[in-house]
């Protein structure tokens, strides 16, 4: 990098506070042209924060921003524009009922001779910027039939769209699978050929390994240094972060599990017939069991119906979309809506925390006993003391970090939402547990405390099947990890002998797919 | 898993790292504590401020019983209307059919009762029980058929006001029957007690009125319904998300369709109400009234978007409008007048009952403030980027002197 010109963005002193909270102190970041800045930091580091002075959301902030040199006003996101400076938000920002084509180009339409928008230019260039982020799809269709991860990379093609210099990604590969992130990771590297810094936050310090020119790290709002990549330690970042020292999180030891028991879930040539309407995956005749006690880890890439397989079980699809068989402890069980298989101890933790598990406008309390107000009632009528002495003794248990059980869930972070939504589940006294991206945006200290907890469960007998599209993650929780092409089950392996070369073959096991070997490996 | 002691001593208040910058704040001053509160006292103190002006303006006559009786009376039917069409709003529907179901309900209590004969207390839930098909219908469209309730209740609202005026041949049935001598039979004279001015059940005031005390009997019986029971939880889940109460083990279909058959349940009831005050029962009746309902339901804190409010808010609401209604017309505005200051009352409803309308008030009074200080304090202490607009950028600079 050259140092003679002066560089492409400076942050000095940067500091905000709301009130009754500093969220960021006296921050300085210099990013150069070409450069990739990580920025590191548990959740309420003060990542969002800075990243939301650098995009204009907040009108006003403490400190300079110098842009090639010469001090930059940002208070408003369309300062942030003009400067180009784009960020793409861990909450995608995408009208769902709108075209992908419009999606891209809204607020800046091209129009043509008499101002009508020019649908054909429109889709064209639509079609071209989804291919430099490596999307061959049909840019006319609505965003709301894409998934998580598809979406997201349609926001990259909104910020390609835009003069962008500084490129902003908070969490991009959150909701991705292995290979989407590679694909993430070579539209970053043609980025920066270009000349585009980026400023890259994530949790996942092997990432930054790979992508990163430096890392900066951040805790409780405050700057605690920078470090050039190549020359840095995972350990000594992991203790800039925390503030201790924290090897790698342990991989669980199993436990002695009782061999001669059946399983406590047992499936059978599920299939479920695929939506294109919904985006729903077809599945193919999965097989699996999982005994009491024991973790099972359901890998695979984006599509590959991780998701639909909890979901089949756990009877959220209409029933006639569902066929196979299911023993629940060796008994016949047709899953028919959510409600059947709460009440035959199965929960699901779904995916997505704040539209499928949470009614943000309700209380703690309202969402943690939400599943089994059944139990505390009499003639009737909810008895208050029971329900609220149980959801006090499930939010301490899990050391849900809240003021109050009264307190709005909104006002919660993600990592204590998450343990709310666990234990929502866990009042229902579930035998088996479906855990959908469990730790998906939560901090390191959020993450161990759930993988302690799952295995602490699991020491009492309850029986986990995880679907998780980090495979460091699965590696860490399961016993055993089932693999998923395309709907099918690819393989089957010990957690403890896998690695995830052979994980993410076996994910990849497209032609054994296509040859109609869906057996397992 | 169960029955594991606290092992854990619970945490400080927001206090932690973890979770420092996600937790919302708690807003300094006592200013910012007291704001949002006024906010949320908006229905008691509304009501206190008309009951303040009415004694203020026509004491004797505002305070009395008959005057009480007469202007709660009146608004009774829709006050019924309202307590189901909470339920509904919470469950983030919408009821447009219920003044159309309670015509429906009327001209049914009227022809049973001067056709057929029959007593009161056979005709009233009979009354209910056609409504509530009518609510089951309304229901059923909406869940099953995915219909938007907004679109479904139009619809039904359009054909039971068809059937109520085919059925009746556009002509109102008067309830009041009299024999050869002139005489009130005793059957209209029982149907009477339900709803004319200066008629009570039994000798107690204002509450021996019967609408007054349908009134209350259906608010206190639904608001323990929505607080104390799994079906009232629900019917919050199902309105605030309801994929996640699905997902939960809520029947969201049979909670949809559960509210709104209690709405037109309630509508049948409101009916015969309605056409004993009147004394007729007019297959145009109610028209209208679906609105006044909504309007209560929204001064009473519940939000369109599902999720929030509460039968006793939605008394208070109609409470307000019943006596707001009363004290214009003991002051001679006219009807016309009484319709736009009920139209303003909504809105500044609504607006008050936002908690960040009274931080935000908060934060610019204290930053105008701070201002004439002298203050280099300068940073928008507001979350809301709008609140900030007001501020003009030319403060910062100061603070970037002082910076470096």
């Amino acid at each position: 990098m050259s140092t003679a010109e002066p560089p492409l963005l400076e942050m000095r002193g940067i500091g905000k506070s709301f009130p009754g909270v500093v969220a960021l102190q006296d921050v300085s970041l210099t990013v150069r042209q070409g450069e990739v800045v990580a920025l590191l930091g548990e959740n309420g580091a003060g990542k969002s924060t800075l990243i939301n002075v650098l995009s204009g959301v907040f009108p006003g902030y403490d400190g300079t921003i110098l842009i090639d040199g010469t001090p930059a006003r940002i208070h408003t996101p369309t300062d942030a524009q003009r400067l180009g400076i784009s960020t793409i938000h861990q909450e995608l920002n995408l009208v769902p009922d709108m075209s992908v084509a419009d999606n891209i180009w809204l607020g800046r339409e091209q129009r043509d001779g008499i101002g009508l928008v020019n649908r054909r230019s429109t889709n064209a260039s639509a079609k071209a910027l989804l291919e430099r982020v490596g999307l061959t799809i049909n840019p006319r269709r609505p965003v709301r039939q894409f998934r998580v991860a598809e979406q997201q990379l349609i926001e990259v093609a909104k910020a390609l769209s835009l003069n962008t210099r500084v490129l902003i990604m908070d969490e991009p590969t959150s909701a991705l699978a292995d290979a989407e992130v590679r694909r993430l990771f070579q539209v970053i590297r043609s980025l920066t050929a270009d000349g585009v810094a980026i400023i890259y936050i994530s949790h996942r310090i092997e990432e930054l390994e790979e992508l990163a020119d430096s890392v900066n790290v951040l805790r409780d709002g405050r700057w605690i240094g920078a470090r050039p990549m190549a020359g840095a330690s995972r350990d000594e970042l992991i203790r800039m972060m925390v503030g201790r020292s924290v090897a790698d999180l342990p991989r669980r030891m199993p436990e002695g599990r009782p061999a001669e028991a059946g399983p406590r879930l047992r499936v059978r040539n599920l299939s479920l017939q695929g939506d294109s309407v919904s985006g729903r995956v077809a599945l193919h005749h999965i097989d699996l069991d999982v005994h009491p006690g024991e973790i099972v880890g359901l890998a695979g890439l984006m599509g590959a119906g991780r998701t639909e397989t909890l979901e089949s079980i756990f009877g959220a699809f209409p029933a006639r979309a569902v066929t196979g068989e299911i023993l629940l402890d060796g008994k016949h069980y047709q899953p028919q809506s959510p409600k059947h298989a709460i009440d035959n101890g199965i929960v699901l933790v779904a995916e997505d925390r704040k539209q499928q598990s949470l009614v943000l406008g309700a209380t703690v309390r309202f969402n943690t006993s939400l599943a089994a107000l059944g139990r505390y009632l009499r003639w009737g009528w909810v008895r208050n003391r029971a329900e609220r002495a149980a959801v006090v003794t499930e939010v301490r248990r899990l050391g849900v970090k809240t003021p109050s059980i009264n307190t709005r869930i909104s006002n919660l972070s993600g990592g204590n939402q998450q343990k709310v939504v666990l234990a929502k589940g866990l009042l229902t006294q579930p035998t088996v547990i479906l855990l959908d991206e469990p730790t998906r945006g939560i901090d390191i200290g959020a993450k161990s405390e759930i993988y302690e907890l799952v295995n602490e469960l699991a020491a009492q007998g309850v029986a986990f099947l995880v679907a998780s599209s980090e495979l460091p993650e699965l590696l860490r929780m399961s016993d055993r990890i089932l693999v998923l092409c395309e709907g099918r089950v690819t393989a089957e392996m010990d957690a403890e002998t896998a690695d995830q070369e052979q994980i993410l073959e076996a994910a990849m096991a497209r032609t054994s797919v296509l040859a109609g070997d869906g057996g397992a490996a | 898993m169960t029955g594991t002691p606290p092992s854990r001593p619970k945490a400080p208040p927001g206090s932690t790292p973890e979770n420092g910058g996600a937790v919302v704040p708690p807003a300094p001053g006592a200013l910012r504590r007291a704001l949002p509160l006024l906010g949320s006292l908006q229905g008691y103190i509304g009501l206190v401020l008309i009951l303040i002006i009415g004694i203020w303006s026509q004491g004797d006559h505002f305070l009395s019983v008959e005057n009480f009786t007469n202007a709660i009376g009146y608004f009774a039917p829709r006050g019924i209307l309202a307590v189901g069409m909470t339920l509904v709003i919470i469950a983030a529907g919408i009821d447009l059919s219920v003044g159309a179901l309670l015509a429906v309900g009327g001209t049914t209590a009227a022809w049973l009762l001067t056709e057929q004969n029959w007593p009161v207390v056979a005709i009233v839930p009979v009354c209910m029980l056609v409504c509530a098909v009518f609510g089951l219908v309304n229901g059923a469209g909406t869940a099953l058929l995915k219909i938007q309730s907004f679109v479904m209740t139009l619809a039904m609202m359009t054909i039971a006001r068809g059937i109520v005026r085919e059925f009746s041949n556009n002509t109102s049935i008067g309830t009041v029957q009299i024999d050869a001598a002139g005489n009130v039979l005793p059957g209209s004279q029982q149907f009477q007690k339900l709803g004319t001015p200066g008629t009570s059940l039994f000798d107690v005031p204002i509450l021996g009125y019967f609408p007054v005390l349908a009134l209350v009997v259906v608010v206190i019986v639904f608001q323990l319904i929505l607080s104390k029971t799994k079906f009232g939880r629900h019917i919050y889940a199902v309105g605030g998300n309801p994929t996640a109460a699905r997902l939960s083990g809520v029947n969201v279909t049979a909670v949809t369709i559960a509210v709104f058959t209690i709405s037109g349940m309630l509508a049948g009831l409101a009916g015969p109400i309605n056409a004993a005050y009147n004394a007729s029962a007019d297959p145009v009746a109610g028209m209208g009234y679906e609105l006044d309902a909504i309007a209560a339901v929204v001064i009473g804190g519940a939000s369109l978007m599902g999720g929030r409010g509460s039968v006793v808010g939605t008394f208070i609401g109609a409470l307000i409008l019943t006596l707001l209604d009363n004290v214009l017309g003991l002051n001679q505005f006219s009807a016309n007048w009484q319709m736009i200051i009920k139209g303003i009352i909504v809105i500044l409803a609504v607006v008050i009952q936002r908690p960040e309308l009274f931080s935000d008030l908060a934060a610019w009074l204290k930053r105008t403030f701070r201002r004439e200080d002298g203050g280099a304090e300068a940073t928008a202490s507001a979350t809301d980027p709008l609140a900030g607009d007001v501020k003009s950028p030319s403060e910062e600079v100061p603070d970037r002197d002082r910076a470096r």
